[in-house]
């Protein structure tokens, strides 16, 4: 690994204007989904095969009895223990170099495993071309020593991404500036997140965000207790039977009503 | 005895037919499982024609296990049912692993064979449900901590049914000689009848003599 990287998610910083919304689609060139008003600025409703990046527009009355939004940007975390990569069966999805988890398309069978494993309910299934697709953190802009075109796009400097142990240390540092019950989302599960969210309220009052997120304990058990088991339970049994085999020998017929024949 | 044939069918070509496709289809989809389960195994999906071909493959073929395991249970289950001797032929594990005396008479299937069936019933149940839900509707409309126990389930059913398979081929073939021939020409010797299922024997002899 080169150096990992993290995206760090500032929300305090965040006027949900959604120009990294716009820049994801834009440098992804992933087309637009005709969407419905639903009497939110949230646009589209969800995460979708072909929006991999999402403002959640949340309304929030705080313990003063004020009502104040809450933006928070939703997408892929790159998790160090990532689900998805656990799960997937083709190695379709995979770390690169800087901690990230990327996918190669062509390598995708459309299983949706990793649909299923995400603790963040992130990767989304395309029905047409049976692939599934994310945010891989501008990928092929990271190995060109480029920020992530989201980042980029930014304009007020809610988002910005450097060394992984550099900006751990801004997000601490903002959140001491910031005070009350703001915290740093990202850093104390799934063997630290490659985005990391300085978060102004606690994790559970965000929609969406789980607040102990973890690879699930199905998917644990799954691949580290099942999948090696199918092969020592097959090659215990065969054993087995061999060695019934060499001591015991077959099981004879008894030739007592045979009649001579 | 001598007005006796030497061999005698025990099973009718339905049967067999059943038998190995179920035998075939449940095979191919271990063997392609495999392939996606164990990327070290790429090979498995590379000579299959990829891995997508691999998952469709491990699709249709799940399709003609899962028929073929309710039409055993059509065929099976009443040969297969329980009854008291088994127990006693339980404990006495069939004489396979210890010398024992006075093991009740078995009708058509020994209880160890019957074990094996509901076995396969189960677990096959679970795969094909399971399958069934992944394949086609999973995890896109359930909620994601079901369609997570979809993939475990499927996955610790196999590790199950794939160990009593093998215990199942063994005692079809080397195990017991003379018995694979059921499943092949589906006649077997008259002794091997009077070892293995004698109180069936004496019935079929029963009704032989009547026609």
């Amino acid at each position: 690994m080169k150096q990992e990287f993290v995206k760090l998610i500032d929300v305090s910083r965040c006027t949900a204007c959604r120009g990294c919304q716009v820049a994801c689609k834009q440098w992804n060139e992933m087309p637009a989904s005709r969407t419905r008003q639903h009497g939110t600025y949230q646009n589209p409703q969800d995460l979708q095969w072909n929006t991999w990046t999402l403002i959640r527009f949340q309304e929030h009355v705080d313990k003063s009895g004020t009502l104040r939004w809450l933006f928070r940007k939703d997408g892929c975390m790159h998790c160090t223990n990532a689900a998805c990569v656990k799960s997937c069966p083709t190695g379709a999805l995979y770390y690169t170099e800087f901690g990230t988890v990327a996918i190669n398309k062509e390598a995708c069978i459309g299983c949706k495993a990793c649909v299923a494993a995400c603790p963040f309910d992130i990767p989304r299934y395309n029905e047409a071309d049976e692939k599934i697709y994310k945010c891989d953190l501008c990928y092929t802009r990271l190995q060109e020593g480029q920020k992530p075109s989201c980042v980029l796009s930014c304009p007020t400097g809610a988002l910005s991404i450097g060394k992984k142990e550099v900006m751990i240390e801004k997000a601490y540092a903002r959140v001491k500036e910031l005070g009350g019950d703001a915290n740093v989302y990202g850093d104390k599960f799934v063997g630290s997140t490659h985005v990391i969210y300085v978060l102004t309220e606690k994790p559970e009052v965000y929609d969406e965000l789980p607040s102990h997120p973890a690879v699930p304990f199905s998917i644990i058990l799954w691949k580290n207790l099942f999948k090696p088991f199918t092969l020592i339970g097959l090659g215990a049994v065969a054993g087995l039977a061999g060695l019934h085999y060499l001591i015991k020998g077959p099981h004879k017929v008894h030739e007592k009503n045979e009649g001579g024949e | 005895m001598s007005s006796h044939e030497a061999v005698v069918r025990i099973t009718d070509a339905e049967e067999r037919i059943v038998h190995w496709l179920l035998a075939a289809s449940c095979l191919f989809c271990l063997f392609t499982g495999l392939g996606l389960q164990f990327q070290a195994w790429d090979i498995i999906p590379t000579i299959l024609g990829g891995y997508y071909a691999s998952k469709l493959m491990h699709i249709y073929s799940g399709v003609v296990f899962t028929g073929m395991l309710a039409y055993s249970f059509y065929m099976w289950s009443r040969d297969c049912s329980f009854e008291d001797a088994d127990l006693q032929w339980v404990l006495k594990a069939g004489g396979y692993l210890w010398p024992v005396k006075d093991l009740p008479p078995v009708y058509k299937y020994n209880a160890g064979q019957k074990a094996f069936f509901w076995i396969l019933i189960v677990c096959g149940v679970v795969i094909s449900a399971t399958g069934l839900f992944m394949w086609l509707w999973n995890p896109l409309v359930v909620p994601a901590i079901i369609a997570r126990l979809a993939y475990m389930a499927h996955a610790g059913a196999v590790v199950l049914l794939g160990a009593f398979i093998v215990v199942h081929m063994y005692l079809g073939t080397i195990g017991n000689p003379g018995t694979a021939s059921a499943m092949i020409t589906g006649l077997v010797s008259r002794a091997w009848c009077q070892t293995h299922c004698p109180r069936w024997l004496a019935d079929h002899e029963k009704k032989e003599a009547q026609q």
